[in-house]
């Protein structure tokens, strides 16, 4: 007899997700058979930047996420920069890439340390570690107690790490350096010298003590390298530009069909949005994000989710470390909610060895900004990475205000719901599987989610109604102005 | 609670060195266990981003509590946080419950109130097979609070979310729920603001607030008065040390915080140092106007 469970709040990660799973007896285990992802926040940034300055949108853009704004930051400067079609200097590349290493730093220990180890390991015998889903915790007391100590130690090695992006960032999170057409920290002696101590301080930690955490958890829980699949199939915009016009990076934007180890190239174009189960109006279906429009529908027969469902010529992807550092064939070894854990920590490691080089590159005597102009009409995008996932942002100005912004962040592509074909997405995908010993704890749902690193704050476009509740109308966001799905 | 903090204590003296802790830090546990039971403090996200939660994360002080790990677990017990609770689902909202019928606990909301569309664009939790609002979740549980904390400008007066057109009708939590609240304003706030005034609401004195429900402590002068680049030359362009951002459109005359003295993030830098304006983010209309001015313009 199937059972639904629904968790909300699904906590340790950032906004409000619900996840219902349906579990049944499959060859005698309990099993999750299916899956449904439904963001529970919707607050309409895009909307909000509709007929404001173009400058605002770096600021604005940033609030979509705590955790990983400089990442937003940086897809709407390049965004912007690219509607003046422009590129600017090394020294701003550069300050660029180390306030958004630095925040991939932080944010990648605060994922395993703080939202994610507690699946694994059972916390101090107090809130906020008590009370939790006592289940299928597998490592010795003495194993516990160095990973309970090393959650303390990361809280301190995470906090640098943002004081390092702080260092040129202004501050974080919400930085306020970045600006199309640079950046505005000059990069004095002393402050090159500050985030030179704060790397060095850094990367010990990551290699001696995070990298080996996550495969000490992998050694106790070798069936999580094959829970939590999904599809295999890989999208990364790339990021980290090493060249004024970034066709080179640090990690490169590809995309990979089923854990195949041939990389196939993005084209931008083949990205569209579905609306089969999501409450828009089907007329709106299959729209690419540049001429995106959103018709709120509801009810919708089929519908249950706000977010939309992004697809690549009709796929689902998943998006985040493992699929750059597996287009960049740096991890290979698999697709699986450990794996997902392992790839983040490579990939931390791989950038705080770049931030350790790219500091250096830096000329001191050098322009970081040359002034921007508002061009009077443009549209552009700008494609990057937050940590979680590729991320991209599109602009329309006329008469050098916004007229559409649109963003379509990493978790709508991981958390997004069924499409046309009823082909679920990743996340919900990735439960398919899933065992579950205890259906009032079902702690191995949580695992899977987490391994995503689900950020749906980020869900720009998200909401559902109470059972019952009328039909609301968004009529003053008509056409394309500005109302679409987006998820983080 | 009592024993589950000594085995804390016991984690962390056992690898004092690796955690690089101080006799003075093993003291202070040990001090925390003379007084175990900080108060609850339930803390709840609404239309937010987040922010506000790794910018506490953030603390670093010469002053108890120095850090979030001691703010974690000597000063308060943290019944409820969306980011850091172990527990998940019905867990979660019974832990909360709990404390809710005990009452007398601290709220901290993170994140306005939605009122549009009956509050439905944003959950709080499933109760009683039921999807909870924030909006209801928020009111149920300030209505036995000691003290509602609104952490941030969103939770203070809605703040970016409810920049015009406001579209899901965001609202602070004192003009949401017709409570007064504590606004520690910020995009984000500062730890130094979060944490000194939870420090100072559990001694009993929680100073003056001016006429917005900000402690005064923080916010009595505006960032103008104090920074370093008053009467200095003013920049035309970013990226220029040492001049008055003004000419690009710095709302620091206007806005009370005390930035150019305090700094960000341990001191690492500041708005202003970083050659940037102000924009402005602990005012009661932040983000109703522009933030930036084009340069030159």
């Amino acid at each position: 007899m199937p059972t639904v469970i629904s968790i909300d709040p699904v906590t340790r990660l950032e906004g409000h997700l619900k996840i219902e799973v349906t579990v049944d007896h499959v060859q005698g285990r309990q099993t999750v058979v299916d899956a449904h992802a439904t963001g529970t926040l919707f607050r309409g940034l895009e909307t909000i930047l509709v007929n404001r300055t173009p400058l605002d949108a770096p600021d604005i853009t940033q609030r979509i996420c705590g955790v990983c704004p400089v990442s937003h930051g940086m897809a709407s400067v390049q965004t912007l920069d690219n509607a003046a079609k422009r590129t600017v200097t090394d020294n701003a590349r550069i300050l660029r890439n180390l306030v958004l290493g630095a925040n991939f730093v932080q944010s990648h220990i605060l994922h395993f340390y703080h939202l994610a180890l507690m699946d694994f390991v059972e916390g101090p015998g107090m809130a906020p570690w008590q009370p939790s889903w006592n289940v299928d915790k597998r490592l010795s007391a003495a194993a516990t107690q160095t990973l309970v100590n090393h959650y303390v130690a990361a809280l301190e090695m995470r906090r640098k790490a943002h004081e390092m992006g702080a260092v040129f960032g202004g501050r974080l999170p919400h930085p306020p350096a970045f600006v199309p057409g640079g950046f505005t920290t000059t990069p004095r002696p002393d402050r090159i010298a500050t985030f030179q101590e704060y790397v060095a301080d850094l990367i010990p930690f990551i290699q001696g003590t995070y990298l080996p955490d996550v495969e000490a958890v992998g050694r106790h829980y070798t069936d999580y390298y094959t829970i939590g699949r999904g599809r295999g199939h890989l999208l990364a915009y790339g990021v980290f530009d090493l060249n004024a016009t970034g066709t080179s990076k640090l990690l490169q934007r590809g995309r990979v069909v089923n854990a195949s180890t041939t990389v196939q190239s993005v084209d931008f174009n083949a990205i569209t949005e579905q609306v089969t189960h999501s409450w828009y109006a089907q007329s709106t279906d299959n729209l690419k994000p540049s001429v995106g429009s959103t018709v709120p529908q509801y009810p919708k027969n089929g519908a249950y989710s706000w977010l939309k469902a992004p697809r690549y010529s009709g796929g689902a992807y998943e998006v985040g470390p493992l699929a750059r550092m597996w287009v960049n064939g740096d991890y290979r070894r698999g697709v699986s909610t450990m794996d997902r854990h392992l790839a983040r920590a490579h990939e931390t490691l791989k950038v705080a060895y770049a931030l350790q080089q790219w500091v250096d590159q830096i000329d001191p005597a050098g322009e970081v900004h040359q002034r921007y102009a508002i061009p009077s009409s443009a549209s552009a995008f700008g494609a990057t990475e937050a940590p979680r996932g590729a991320l991209a942002h599109w602009v329309r100005i006329v008469s050098k205000k916004i007229a559409n912004y649109q963003v379509v962040t990493p978790t709508c592509w991981n958390a997004s719901p069924r499409d046309k074909t009823g082909a679920r997405g990743p996340i919900e995908e990735a439960l398919i599987g899933t065992p579950v010993l205890d259906i009032t704890q079902p702690i191995e749902v949580l695992r899977v989610i987490h391994s995503f690193d689900p950020c749906l704050s980020c869900a720009v476009h998200v909401m559902r109604p109470a059972e019952g509740a009328k039909i609301f109308h968004l009529g003053h966001y008509s056409g394309e102005a500005a109302f679409r799905t987006t998820a983080a | 609670m009592n024993i589950s903090r000594r085995d804390f204590l016991r984690f962390c003296t056992a690898s004092s060195a690796a955690l690089a802790l101080s006799p003075l830090d093993i003291f202070r546990l040990e001090q925390a266990l003379a007084n175990p039971s900080g108060p609850a403090v339930l803390w709840l996200q609404g239309a937010a981003c987040t922010g506000c939660s790794v910018s506490l994360m953030n603390r670093i002080a010469p002053t108890a509590p120095t850090t979030a790990a001691d703010l974690l677990v000597n000063t308060i017990d943290l019944v409820y946080h969306p980011n850091l609770m172990s527990a998940a689902g019905d867990t979660a909202v019974a832990a909360a419950r709990q404390i809710y019928n005990e009452g007398g606990y601290v709220l901290a909301v993170e994140g306005g109130i939605p009122t549009a569309y009956g509050g439905n664009t944003c959950w709080a939790w499933r109760e009683n097979g039921r999807d909870v609002t924030f909006a209801e979740a928020a009111g149920s549980l300030a209505s036995r609070a000691a003290a509602v904390l609104s952490v941030g400008t969103c939770a203070s007066w809605g703040g970016i979310a409810a920049a015009p057109p406001n579209p899901t009708g965001v609202k602070g939590v004192a003009a949401a729920l017709g409570k007064p609240t504590v606004n520690i304003a910020g995009c984000p706030p500062h730890p130094d603001w979060v944490v000194g005034t939870i420090a100072k609401l559990l001694t009993g004195t929680l100073g003056t607030l001016d006429s917005y429900g900000r402690p005064t402590a923080y916010f009595r002068s505006s960032v103008h008065d104090r920074c370093p680049r008053r009467d200095r030359g003013e920049a035309e362009t970013y990226g220029v040390d040492g001049q008055c951002l003004k000419e690009l459109g710095c709302r620091g005359p206007e806005t009370r915080a005390d930035c150019p003295t305090l700094r960000w993030n341990n001191g690492a830098n500041w708005c202003v140092d970083a050659n940037t304006v102000c924009i402005g983010c602990t005012n009661p209309t932040f983000g109703v106007s522009r933030l930036r001015k084009e340069e030159g313009d």
